[in-house]
């Protein structure tokens, strides 16, 4: 057998957490440390994908010249937007109206693909300054599953040569920053997430338009999602003259069939991007999920014995703020000062790394989670609020109304409704306590009857538009042959699965609700079967989210494979 | 062979086809702003090797022969799984064709001493002659085995099977033998994860490093100055064209459904005076 292969920090995943976790962690260290990073693209970026209009305070700890000295920022927010969309108008709210925290001017624009991929090299050229300071990346190379020593982390296998030596790396300490595809089973074994996750997804394209609109931040509500359905768009104008448009939604609905990158093209065929969009060029597409049940679905301890959970593994993404990217860097920064701290003391044991979690919770990460800690409950609680409220609002300012007579149109009309409404705002805005959230998994609340009766603009240039087809074309994805990186757990269930939804004329959740046209169903010996053209994967793992039935798991796939997300 | 064999494999940094990056205007590559990869051809060979080293046992020393950033597609065949490499690089090589490339490589073959086998790729991409590796076994005056798919060694023969017009050709010979692995042959398996992190830790290790790729020069293998480089090469390259370019003329159709996609695109078609009405029911 070969000799073990240890490092004394592992990274599982090259995000925005983990980066700002190692480039922290080296500037503070005086002594030798080796620092193993994971990650499952080809290169640092590859699989990374977010909005991402940012607040940039974690980037300005770590770089305080970033504005100047070459970060890759694709502008700063000059002005900032909350619009209601109907299917042909479109109405910003204005700004005296517009919550604070909605409010995005000086915030960085981000594609977090090449920021990381910036940050990467940034990591090794500090630690080449330092002796006995390592940082080896590992691109290619996805952590597959933990690696237990009795109830402490002992490190997690990342090859299949059958030499367990050959196959596993060893740390003092593993951080998880990825979205579920491992931290799961840490997360499961010690049965830390006593609230299930909320997720989203969120889809995206990058475009190249004739006219700038650098600095120029739009977040939509309204049309084109469904009565009842929390989502909305962003329109973010970058350097470059690229254009960002994407749209994120619940997993938490009704619907089993919402078409994610169906909804982005509804967006697109609005006037007002259709517009923008005039002689455009698509670059990319790209999906991603988002860990939204914030403050009640934070794992009741954040590190255990050998192991911590930082970023969307850990859950500190902010919906009300749309905070995500900060809030990850932050809790990797966070991390950083306490295995600097667990370093010096050589305990990496639960207690040497609890202090971890005060730090957050203590911090301004916990500080406005537990401020937004009712947002997805409010919505939950009066579910007027989506179905009728804000249907109405954005009827209104269709016919014509502006946001301020749509608004008082909206709630005059339900006078009872409105009381809730007052309820609800409360819960956003300044919530007082009433008692953890409750959720349920996204996969219970979806359902098998559900007419989709949305309005879709008219009027659009075809050349703007694709079909689920062009998916993959537009994500870059590339796989070899042998890949198998969605497992199907028991083809019977999922044929029962398909006669169910097929009785409702529906497709499965895991077909209607896929954003690169993976999973489809096959008619075989007369019966209906679940098929996956495993090749199309963009690894967002909304599939194993809304599998009603659990009977699928999405791991990484190995050898760098997947969609190629550097500049989204 | 109780130690198994000692191999060779002949690997070439090649600019990278799927990058655009340092192609000159009138077509031709500039090598210093081009992006690198291994010659592709070449990862079938160093995968014949790994194949023989995991069947029989020996080393297996990667050549390369070119300026000093070829050293990274050396380091990149230690991530594969190779145990040493060489880097011939001389000033005095420059401008080699075929047939001082391959004196130089079979000077640098000798150089290494007892040498059972030789693979290398079928071609390059930058080349395409696909003559060096014949004329380097011609020089070695060994076995020569070409477009070989498929191989194993049977009681020290080695036994292989070779692509032809039409069919398989099978062929037997004894070591030493150089071997031209067609690109139908297995594909280079993924690099482990144990071999990338050796690397990784011989990158801080200058003295191991040094032991496990070496750089030679014309000097260290014996090889006349005269008979390589531009001296030793008899090509006269009399002029070079730029035949066009292929694409550049893609259009997408894009609409909400695939039959509206087809609907424009029979459009399209039949808009270019060339009708599509025989091929569309």
């Amino acid at each position: 057998m070969s000799d073990r292969i240890e490092y004394d920090v592992t990274l599982v995943g090259a995000g925005p957490a983990n980066m700002a976790l190692a480039y922290r962690l080296v500037q503070l260290t005086d002594r030798p440390i080796r620092i193993a990073v994971l990650e499952k693209a080809k290169e640092i970026g590859g699989h990374l994908l977010s909005g991402a209009v940012s607040n940039p305070r974690v980037i300005e700890k770590l770089f305080p010249m970033w504005k100047s000295d070459g970060f890759p920022h694709k502008g700063i927010c000059s002005e900032s937007y909350v619009s209601i969309l109907g299917p042909r108008r479109w109405e910003n709210v204005p700004s005296l109206l517009t919550p604070p925290y909605f409010k995005k001017e000086g915030y960085a624009i981000l594609n977090i693909s090449d920021m990381c991929a910036y940050i990467a090299a940034k990591i090794t050229a500090e630690a080449a300054q330092k002796d006995g300071v390592v940082v080896d990346f590992y691109p290619g190379f996805p952590a597959q599953r933990i690696v237990f020593d009795g109830d402490r982390v002992a490190g997690v296998k990342v090859d299949d040569t059958g030499d367990e030596n050959a196959d596993t790396l060893y740390s003092k300490v593993t951080v998880f920053g990825d979205k579920g595809f491992v931290s799961r089973d840490l997360i499961a074994k010690y049965n830390l997430r006593k609230n299930p996750q909320v997720w989203s997804v969120g889809v995206k394209e990058v475009w190249e338009t004739p006219q700038s609109h650098e600095g120029k931040v739009w977040h939509t509500m309204g049309y084109p999602m469904a009565p009842g359905h929390l989502g909305g768009g962003f329109v973010y104008g970058q350097t470059n003259n690229q254009l960002v448009i994407g749209m994120v939604m619940g997993l938490d609905f009704v619907n089993p069939n919402l078409r994610p990158p169906q909804i982005l093209q509804d967006l697109k065929k609005h006037p007002f991007i259709q517009e923008m969009l005039r002689g455009a060029k698509l670059v990319k597409y790209g999906a991603s999920v988002l860990p939204e049940g914030g403050f009640y679905s934070l794992p009741e301890k954040f590190a255990v014995d050998g192991a911590m959970l930082v970023g969307d593994a850990l859950g500190t993404l902010d919906v009300k703020r749309f905070s995500g990217v900060d809030k990850a860097m932050e809790s990797g920064y966070q991390a950083a000062e306490t295995i600097w701290e667990a370093h010096k003391k050589e305990d990496f044991s639960a207690s040497g790394l609890a202090s971890y979690q005060a730090r957050i919770m203590n911090g301004w990460v916990g500080k406005e989670l537990s401020d937004s800690r009712y947002f997805r409950k409010a919505f939950n609680d009066h579910p007027k609020l989506l179905d009728i409220f804000i249907p109405r609002l954005a009827a209104a300012v269709d016919s014509g109304k502006s946001v301020v007579y749509a608004g008082i149109q909206a709630g005059m009309a339900d006078p009872f409704g409105s009381l809730g409404l007052l309820s609800a705002r409360k819960k956003i805005e300044n919530p007082s306590d009433i008692g953890p959230a409750v959720y349920k998994e996204d996969r219970t609340h979806i359902g098998k009857d559900y007419a989709d009766n949305r309005k879709i603009s008219e009027g659009y240039a075809e050349n703007t538009i694709y079909t689920t087809a062009d998916v993959v074309f537009y994500a870059h994805t590339h796989y070899g042959e042998e890949n198998r990186h969605i497992e199907e757990f028991d083809a019977a269930v999922c044929k029962e699965c398909i006669a169910t939804f097929d009785a409702s004329k529906k497709d499965t959740p895991c077909v209607g609700d896929c954003t690169a046209e993976v999973h489809q169903t096959l008619e075989k010996d007369g019966t209906r079967i679940h098929a996956m053209a495993l090749e199309n994967c963009v690894q967002c793992t909304t599939c194993e989210i809304v599998c009603p039935r659990t009977n699928i798991r999405v791991r990484a796939a190995l050898r760098g494979y997947g969609p190629d997300f550097s500049g989204m | 062979m109780g130690n198994g064999y000692k191999m060779a494999v002949l690997i070439k940094q090649v600019p990278d086809t799927s990058s655009a990056a340092g192609v000159n205007p009138d077509g031709t590559v500039d090598r210093a702003r081009a992006k690198r990869m291994i010659n592709p051809f070449d990862k079938f060979a160093l995968q014949k090797a790994i194949e023989t080293r995991a069947a029989h046992g020996g080393e297996i020393n990667v050549i390369s022969m070119g300026p000093p950033p070829a050293l990274e597609v050396l380091v990149e065949a230690l991530e594969y799984g190779a145990d040493y490499g060489y880097l011939l690089s001389d000033r005095r090589l420059a401008a080699s064709d075929t047939l001082a490339t391959a004196f130089a490589l079979y000077k640098a073959i000798t150089y290494l001493k007892d040498v059972d086998i030789v693979f290398t790729g079928l071609q390059t991409t930058d080349g395409d002659t696909a003559q060096t590796g014949p004329q380097i076994a011609e020089r070695l005056d060994v076995a020569q085995i070409t477009y070989c798919e498929t191989m194993e060694i049977v009681n020290g023969r080695i036994q292989a099977s070779r692509i032809i017009d039409g069919g398989i050709q099978k062929l037997e010979t004894a070591p030493p033998a150089l071997i031209t692995i067609a690109n139908s042959a297995s594909r280079l398996e993924h690099k482990k994860f144990a071999n990338v992190h050796m690397v990784k830790k011989l990158s801080r290790d200058k003295a191991e490093m040094e032991r496990r790729i070496k750089t030679i020069t014309l000097d260290d293998i014996g090889a006349e100055p005269e008979r390589v480089g531009l001296l030793g090469s008899p090509t006269v390259v009399g002029k070079t064209w730029k035949l066009g370019e292929k694409g550049g003329s893609c259009q997408l159709f894009k609409g909400d459904k695939p039959s509206h996609e087809v609907e424009l695109l029979v459009g399209a078609i039949k808009s270019d005076g060339k009708g599509v009405e025989e091929f569309v029911a």
